[in-house]
């Protein structure tokens, strides 16, 4: 139903860039062009985001791999012209996930805890402080379809460590204030 | 042999003969070999350049290796255990004449003990396991595209990558954390300080 062979590509193109966050905002712009409704475009929209970013994620590189990738009875010249479109632009688009890194993982919770360390084989008695941190981090959604997957991470800091760590936060919102205050 | 602070357990039957032999030493050459000693007890990674000392001091006052290397055994005894129960000087010193030293060496070694153990008890603290212990942290700032006048164009994200220690092998944990996120963290963080300032 798209207007023209551009502006499906275009429309590839604004999917794979747009972080998953920006994608409602996205389908919303894309309806009048499609002549169809928001929630079609949504699906629309998510389903060419997840697409573009499974085959560049994969490094997928042959027609034949991403034609695969479509469900069977999938509209035929559409679908060359998506798997075309997609291997026209396969290599700038891999510079720009590398560039951006869009693929990073993201930090969902924080927990921490100080417990005293009493004893251990090498010091029978002692009380040192020692701040245990847990990090839940999700991996990029793009990478895990719909099911994101969330790991723990539990990372022990002595003190000098946390205060090395709070002098590198520290520079961070410095440079956080220069650039605010510009 | 009273009880002995440094050990529950038996002392080997060799150690009273290696404590006589060591009173035979002078002054001066005990003083000498006690410094090697306790060179290696805050270097304990020196492990050639402790033997190469060793074998320069039997070298120098005409006594066998052999022989000395079993004096330094039992000699190293005492210390270890004094780290692993925070003994005084004064208990290393009782140990010590315990365990047949004369009291001027037994003191003379209790107080380059009483010298060395503030970094010894670090360096023990810092043998004591660690979970998944950060290293080194770096950091970059990122910013995100956007496509359309309407949203906010440039919209900072920060990266950072933790370097861990897992078991004896380094990994790198990369994890992105949006402004609001690394200022709650910096907030979190301070708290710990603070936490672990009240303990110490």
């Amino acid at each position: 139903q798209a207007p023209s062979k551009d502006a499906v590509r275009q429309l590839c193109q604004e999917c794979f860039s747009s972080p998953p966050a920006a994608l409602g905002p996205l389908a919303q712009r894309a309806c009048p062009g499609l002549a169809a409704g928001p929630e079609e475009a949504e699906q629309l929209v998510s389903a060419l985001h997840n697409l573009t970013r499974h085959v560049v994620y994969r490094g997928l590189t042959r027609a034949e791999d991403i034609l695969s990738l479509f469900p069977e009875n999938f509209h035929q010249n559409l679908k060359n012209l998506l798997t075309k479109i997609i291997l026209e632009n396969i290599s700038a688009w891999r510079n720009e996930a590398q560039a951006s890194q869009i693929s990073l993982p993201r930090l969902v919770d924080m927990d921490w805890r100080v417990d005293i360390k009493t004893s251990s084989d090498s010091i029978i008695r002692m009380a040192v402080p020692t701040c245990l941190l847990q990090l839940k981090i999700q991996e990029d959604a793009a990478l895990c379809g719909n099911n994101p997957v969330v790991s723990a991470l539990t990372v022990e800091l002595s003190k000098e460590t946390l205060d090395t760590m709070l002098e590198g936060l520290g520079r961070i919102r410095d440079q956080l204030s220069a650039v605010a205050n510009k | 042999m009273g009880l002995l602070n440094f050990t529950r357990d038996p002392v080997p039957e060799a150690v009273s003969g290696d404590m006589h032999n060591l009173n035979q030493l002078s002054a001066q050459q005990f003083s000498a070999l006690t410094e090697v000693l306790f060179r290696f007890l805050t270097e304990p990674k020196e492990v050639e350049r402790f033997l190469t000392q060793l074998s320069d001091f039997a070298t120098m006052n005409k006594i066998s290796l052999g022989p000395l290397k079993n004096i330094v055994k039992s000699i190293l005894l005492v210390p270890n255990g004094a780290l692993k129960r925070n003994l005084s000087s004064e208990q290393v010193r009782a140990d010590f004449i315990a365990l047949g030293l004369s009291e001027e060496k037994a003191s003379y070694f209790a107080e380059q003990w009483k010298v060395n153990s503030p970094t010894l008890t670090r360096l023990a603290v810092g043998q004591t396991l660690m979970i998944n212990q950060l290293i080194d942290m770096e950091w970059k700032f990122g910013v995100t595209a956007g496509s359309s006048e309407l949203e906010k164009v440039g919209s900072i994200f920060l990266q950072l990558k933790l370097v861990i220690k897992k078991g004896s092998q380094l990994e790198n944990v990369y994890v992105e954390l949006t402004l609001p996120q690394f200022y709650s963290f910096l907030h979190e963080m301070e708290r710990v300080k603070a936490s672990l300032e009240s303990f110490s």
